[in-house]
């Protein structure tokens, strides 16, 4: 197996990141800019930076089709970058929002987005041909508190939102004149916008960090700040889930998920590393780190030497270098995102954290 | 962007900071009644934790440590009255001063591995960081503060059984008024100890949903 490919980009914190469809051009939300890189041999080198946001981009996503870019801000803005042969150029939308925005996503079929913020409101935006402008709705109840993260169901009706009154929620965001009616399924028959097509909680109730649907939809999975991983199986409408499982784990909580496949989740967060989650509606369990430490042992290899060992007593005062941490991620991975899918499964998935790394994995 | 520079005389008085606008908007969190976003928990009497406790001791009488605590933690008081919820603390506190140190971790790795078990000793580091706080504070607080200054530090400590809690700071402002010092810190460390053990075992995840959870104890 290929070793994860490391992108050391900077000494900041990557709120969030996304790579084109190609994979040629990479999108890093930092302070309140967006950097665009651009593949270059085997590294990343800063190509563009987008300005226009002026306070903290918290969120920036790149869809896959039409490469537009979207970013939002704790400024209350998003912002839509055209590309054009000059440059990209910036749209801004209307959220109509009163705090922060903090996490957006395009919806799979492109036309929309959804913002999610510390108002307690999701704004969908949408493009308006008669106005030349993106204009919004808003998702407002029973939303209690911030929106941390939101996902959309495969059909770009259903969206998911993890919110910090402990909550995942999933909501119909059918915008009519955008999207089609949705086939009926197992989260609702008539999905007219803003209905509540689940409400789920667990146990011991901490703030929801990440949502996502399984690759069929027909799943939910959120990760919550009481380190565990929740997986829900809707029964159909009206109906109470046909299972609700949820795996506490004894590592740090997690701060993102994505399902790689339908019987397999990975969650990375506060412990630096991915975690496997394996299982199906009878049960998940964690089955152990993505990462393997056997490979990335360089801390070990300079113990090895007799001259290094006394060159860090001298340096430092002791033997050991204990100021890295093994695993490749200096500090809290904060987004995954799939990276390469095949077959419906995610073979590679890319992950960004506050040590200022990209990082490419086998999933 | 600089904040600072956009301060101005008026500005730099922090008056406005002071006006809680979370009042002023209908749906606020302040204008809502959090309880209602989760489940409410079954009430428990303090007649109920009686008997329990009646029941827990006949086990411990019996020489059966790891049955006596899985019953106290099976059923932990969320709801109840202030008597209860102290009644079911006191009672686990006997059981864990009762086992000795050496089975402290085969007991707790017992209940981990059994079905539910992660959930039971939830409940465990929610007593034990309970009582230390009624210990640091000479009374229940029912805030994250508290622990917050609590249980971090002795999460942190490498060998709490040979410490003596002088050390971390918070017997001096302890111990409930008319106890003697000493056994207030003999109590304590066999707390840290089991705290150590119970991190060793659950890992710093339990700690984070003791945090984290609405149902206190």
């Amino acid at each position: 197996m290929a070793a994860p490919e490391v992108h050391h980009l900077f000494h900041n914190p990557i709120a969030d990141h996304s790579f084109s469809a190609d994979h040629a051009t990479l999108a890093v939300a930092r302070d309140s800019t967006v950097e665009l890189y651009g593949k270059a041999g085997n590294a990343f080198k800063l190509k563009d930076v987008l300005k226009g946001h002026d306070k903290t981009v918290t969120s920036v996503d790149i869809a896959p089709n039409s490469g537009r870019i979207v970013s939002c801000s704790q400024d209350r803005n998003a912002l839509v970058w055209e590309p054009s042969p000059t440059g990209y150029k910036p749209t801004l939308v209307l959220l109509r929002i009163s705090r922060a925005a903090t996490f957006v996503r395009w919806s799979p079929s492109e036309t929309k987005f959804a913002v999610g913020s510390g108002d307690r409101v999701i704004a969908v935006c949408y493009f308006e041909e008669e106005n030349d402008w993106w204009v919004s709705k808003h998702l407002k109840k029973p939303i209690r508190s911030t929106i941390t993260s939101v996902a959309w169901h495969p059909n770009s009706v259903l969206l998911a939102a993890g919110s910090t009154d402990a909550h995942a929620r999933v909501f119909s965001a059918f915008v009519k004149g955008v999207d089609e009616r949705p086939e009926p399924g197992v989260w609702g028959e008539r999905l007219p916008f803003n209905t509540v097509c689940g409400e789920y909680l667990n146990n011991s109730a901490g703030w929801v960090h990440s949502v996502s649907f399984s690759p069929s939809g027909n799943a939910l999975a959120f990760a919550a700040h009481d380190s565990s991983i929740t997986v829900v199986y809707p029964s159909g409408p009206e109906q109470p889930p046909r299972a609700v499982l949820s795996v506490p784990t004894q590592l740090l909580p997690f701060k993102s998920l994505i399902w790689k496949a339908e019987d397999e989740i990975i969650a990375a967060g506060y412990d630096c590393e991915a975690f496997r989650f394996q299982g199906g509606e009878g049960g998940w369990q964690l089955v152990g780190t993505v990462e393997s430490k056997g490979s990335a042992g360089h801390g070990e290899q300079r113990e090895e030497s007799a001259l290094n060992m006394f060159r860090q007593m001298d340096l430092k005062g002791k033997v050991k270098d204990d100021t890295q941490l093994k695993t490749i991620h200096q500090n809290t991975i904060s987004t995954i995102r799939p990276y390469e899918v095949s077959g419906g499964r995610v073979t590679k998935f890319s992950s960004s954290g506050v040590d200022g790394r990209v990082v490419v994995w086998n999933a | 962007m600089s904040i600072i520079q956009q301060h101005t005389a008026a500005s730099l008085t922090d008056a406005w900071r002071t006006v809680n606008i979370d009042i002023l908007t209908e749906d606020s969190s302040v204008n809502f009644d959090t309880s209602t976003l989760h489940p409410p928990q079954p009430e428990v009497s303090e007649a109920d934790v009686r008997t329990l406790s009646t029941q827990v001791r006949q086990l411990l009488r019996g020489g059966d440590a790891e049955g006596a605590l899985r019953g106290c933690l099976e059923t932990p008081v969320y709801n109840g009255t202030d008597a209860a919820k102290e009644a079911h603390l006191q009672t686990i506190i006997e059981v864990l001063q009762s086992i000795k140190a050496s089975d402290m971790t085969p007991l707790l790795k017992g209940i981990y591995a059994a079905p539910g078990g992660s959930e039971l000793l939830d409940v465990l580091m929610k007593y034990i960081e309970e009582e230390a706080r009624w210990k640091a504070d000479g009374g229940p607080i029912h805030s994250y503060k508290g622990m917050a200054s609590g249980a971090p530090a002795a999460a942190g400590l490498k060998s709490p059984a040979k410490m003596t809690p002088q050390s971390t700071g918070f017997t001096q402002i302890g111990s409930r008024p008319g106890a003697s010092n000493e056994p207030a810190s003999a109590a304590m460390s066999v707390l840290l100890s089991w705290h150590e053990k119970l991190v060793e075992v659950a890992g710093l995840g339990c700690i984070g949903r003791t945090m984290t959870d609405w149902r206190r104890v």
